[in-house]
Order: structure tokens, then C-alpha cells, then sequence
């Protein structure tokens, strides 16, 4: 089957609006396949290049934040997760994975990305238990995964699995799991983030043959190490198009709400609070900016430099638009119930503390030498 | 071992700090721990041209610096000896 013809990138924000009109934008899997169907999802991956396809950052941006301004949070987040991380780990010259891809392209195939074990925290995936035994020529998997987006509305799963004993980043692989296959069950995780699709999935005696396999046995985590600084650099990007948001229809309304003859939009105070959430804005943007025209993921400091700082601006710019609304936020939609499911940002794919962590292992680096 | 080895190993070593890096010395003692690993490989792959085998892709692969030093050498000249 064909790729879909890539719709022109500087288009894109236009070919975006053109593909959702008239598409039920609380649905996903609606979603996901309009923008296969119209060459939106191609158009991201130019052709050129070594290693994995991977999203242009600016098409992904502009992307990102027409989803932003759309969809509900968790359909944006069902896009966000297949387009920066499953699709790239999914580049194979042949076999179930390239067919799964090529389906990814076309919109008719959803595949969720499980890596949280139900084992171990989100942040350590060297205790992830989620097991994979080989046999004659075949995998058997046991093992439970959750918190994983699209786990209720996807065909396949691409399933973090450990192959060997040892505590290592080695003793893991990449199974591609049909949920069709017998032994997969899937439970909805509730109703947080809704249109995301996100569950938990539980494997017992699941039998796959060998070509379920994809990318090198004990390449897994390394490979996600590499793709994760794409997740991240795209995490970034939706968060600078939420915040924009935000602070765009904040403004708008503290200079409309009457206060004391003037508006909000005259108070000093609320003046300072509002101008503290641009310098957050502005401090991600900085980080986002020149990775935008770069042909390589960021490099694992300044991912979690990324994914820290999208964290700290959308948790105070979402708290300021609650705070500085008062009651209105509480309206249906309204900042209130965004700002609960956004702190998933200080969360999903790594916590913010497991990051700074990290980031300080890279103080060498990050500071240099005494000059 | 040779210097670019080792200088571009210390990075990685958080308790190394300027002590030496010997053979004998055991990475995760020096303060390698598995996520860190994955950017030493990287760096490895990056650095001397290679990539490492999945036979080679183990543990036991990062135990100490000399025996990574000595996978490192033996995915660079597969048919020669190697200089320490």
C-alpha cells in the first residue's frame, strides 16, 4: 500500500483545519484517521535522512498546537504519543511492525506505546517485570502494564518487554502485541483524560511469533532513551501552543472583567502575576526555539531540560488562569478541569523529580568549566 | 586503555572525579548507573566508529573499564591485537 501523499508543510496549519472540519473532535480514533486519510500524519516524516523517520519539528508544532486548539487534552495526547515516539520505533523494512506503520499512516491503525509496569514506578523501567520467555520460535508474555494511552481504542500495542534476568538497560525488547491475540485484556483507567483511550493492559500466556520482535533484543531501552528526546521535544511544543492558549484568552478576558472602573487587565498585581506566566512562556520557547530547524532528537540533558521547564510553565500559567478567573474556570472546559489533567506534564514519561535528577548527573556539562 | 577512552569515559563516572581510571576500576562503583549507560554506549558507538554487537550488549559489557575498553578494541581492529 502507498504512503499517503505528505500534504505541503506550509499548509499544514490549513490542510489540519481542513482535515478536522466536520470530524467529531472528542473521538480519537475519528481524529487519528482523518489525518491519515488526508496525508497529515506523512507529511510530518520528511524522506531524507538516516535512522528512523522522524516528525519534522516544526510540522509537529504546528500540528500539536492546531490539536491544542481543537480537541480535548487526551484525543491531542492519543496523536502526540503515535506521531513522537510509537511510529519512529516502529520504522522496520518488513513485517508486522512496517504494516502496523504504514497503517499508522494511513489512520487506519492505532497502536498504544506500553511501557509503565504495573511492576515499578514509570520512572525506573529497570523493574518493569512484563516478561517475555522464548520458546520454539515464539515469545510468551506475562506481565501487566499501566497507565497506557490508547490501550482501549488501539489494534496493536508496542510492548516494553524483559527478555533477561539481569537489572541492565540490555535486558529488554520491543514485542508488538495484537490486541486481538488471546491473553490481552484491557480495563479503562477511569475518566481522566478522556478521548485518550487510557487503560491498563494485562498479558497472560500471550503467544506471539518471532516476528513480533522489533528493532535488536537488548536495543529497547536504548533505543527509547534516543526516541524519548523526540517525545520530549514534542511534549514542549504542545505545552508552548497550551500555554499560548491560555495566557491569549487570559489576557481577553481580565481586560474585559470590570473592576472598580477599569477592568482586571489595570491591577498591578494581577499585571505582575500575568507577566511572571510570559516569562515562563518565554523561558520555553527559548528551549523549544532552535531545536525546531534540527534533523537530530535532542540530546538526553536537553530533554529533560525540555520537559522540566514545559512542566513549570503549564503548572503556573494553568494555576495563575484558575486563580486569576475564580469561578469562571470552573466552567465546562474551563481552566479548572485543564489544569488537573495537565499536571500529567510533570508526570507522563518521566516525573519531574526522576528528571532533575537526571539533569544533574549533567552538571558538568550544562555548566562547563570555570572560565 | 587509551586517554580518549578514558577522558571521555569520566563524565559518566559521578564519584570518579580526577582519580585515575584504571582497568580494574568498576564503573557502577565510580557512579555509572544503567540509564547512564545507555548515553556511554552512545557516546562509545559516536566516538570510535562501532556499534556494539547484540552478543556484546550484556551487562558484564560495562562491568569495568578495562573490560569495555576491551569490546571497544575489538570492534575496532576485529583481525588485530589491541594496545593497552
Amino acid at each position: 500500500m502507498p504512503e499517503p501523499t505528505p500534504a505541503p508543510s506550509d499548509d499544514l496549519a490549513a490542510a489540519v483545519g481542513g482535515a478536522l472540519a466536520g470530524v467529531d473532535l472528542a473521538d480519537a480514533r475519528a481524529v487519528w484517521r482523518a489525518l491519515g486519510t488526508k496525508g497529515i500524519t506523512a507529511a510530518l516524516y520528511p524522506r531524507a535522512g538516516t535512522g528512523p523517520p522522524q516528525p519534522d519539528p516544526r510540522s509537529l508544532a504546528v500540528l500539536l498546537a492546531e490539536l491544542d486548539a481543537r480537541c480535548p487534552l487526551g484525543v491531542t495526547l492519543s496523536v502526540c504519543v503515535q506521531v513522537a515516539t510509537v511510529l519512529p520505533l516502529l520504522a522496520e523494512p518488513s513485517g508486522p511492525a512496517d504494516r502496523a506503520r504504514t497503517g499508522l499512516l494511513h489512520g487506519e491503525t492505532v497502536v498504544a506505546l506500553a511501557v509503565t509496569d504495573a511492576a515499578g514506578s514509570g520512572s525506573d523501567l529497570l523493574d518493569a517485570t512484563t516478561w517475555a520467555k522464548l520458546g520454539e520460535g515464539s515469545f510468551t508474555v506475562d506481565g501487566h502494564k499501566q497507565w497506557i494511552t490508547n490501550a482501549t481504542t488501539c489494534d496493536a500495542a508496542l510492548v516494553l518487554v524483559r527478555h533477561r534476568e539481569p537489572r541492565h538497560f540490555t535486558s529488554f525488547c520491543w514485542l508488538l502485541v495484537p490486541m486481538s491475540a488471546p491473553g490481552v485484556t484491557v480495563e479503562p483507567a477511569g475518566r481522566a483524560f478522556a478521548g485518550s483511550g487510557v487503560g491498563h493492559l494485562k498479558f497472560d500466556g500471550v503467544v506471539l511469533d518471532n516476528d513480533a520482535l522489533v528493532g535488536r533484543p537488548g536495543r529497547a531501552l536504548a533505543g527509547f532513551a534516543r526516541q524519548v528526546g523526540v517525545e520530549r521535544l514534542a511534549g514542549a511544543l504542545w505545552a508552548r501552543a497550551m500555554c499560548r492558549r491560555l495566557l491569549a484568552d487570559l489576557r481577553d478576558w481580565l481586560r474585559q472583567r470590570p473592576a472598580a472602573g477599569g477592568t482586571l487587565w489595570d491591577r498591578p498585581a494581577i499585571r505582575e502575576r500575568y507577566a511572571r506566566c510570559l516569562v515562563a512562556l518565554h523561558q520555553l520557547d527559548a528551549l523549544c526555539t532552535p531545536l525546531l530547524d534540527s534533523t537530530d532528537a535532542p540530546a538526553a540533558a536537553a530533554g529533560m531540560l525540555l520537559k522540566v521547564t514545559a512542566a513549570e510553565a503549564v503548572d503556573r500559567i494553568t494555576a495563575e488562569a484558575v486563580q486569576l478567573r475564580g469561578a469562571d474556570a470552573f466552567r465546562d472546559g474551563g481552566e479548572a478541569a485543564l489544569r488537573t489533567e495537565a499536571a500529567m506534564f510533570g508526570i507522563a514519561g518521566g516525573a519531574t523529580g526522576a528528571m532533575l535528577a537526571g539533569i544533574a548527573d549533567h552538571a558538568d556539562e550544562l555548566v562547563g568549566s570555570r572560565s | 586503555m587509551n586517554n580518549e577512552f578514558t577522558e571521555m569515559l569520566r563524565p559518566f563516572l559521578k564519584f570518579a572525579g580526577n582519580g585515575e581510571i584504571s582497568e580494574e576500576s568498576r564503573l557502577r562503583d565510580l557512579g555509572l548507573d544503567s540509564m547512564r549507560e545507555i548515553e556511554l554506549l552512545f557516546a562509545i558507538e559516536d566516538t570510535f566508529g562501532v556499534a556494539v554487537p547484540d552478543d556484546k550488549l550484556v551487562d558484564s559489557t560495562f562491568a569495568t573499564a578495562g573490560g569495555l575498553w576491551d569490546v571497544v578494541e575489538e570492534l575496532r581492529a576485529p583481525v588485530g591485537g589491541g594496545t593497552r
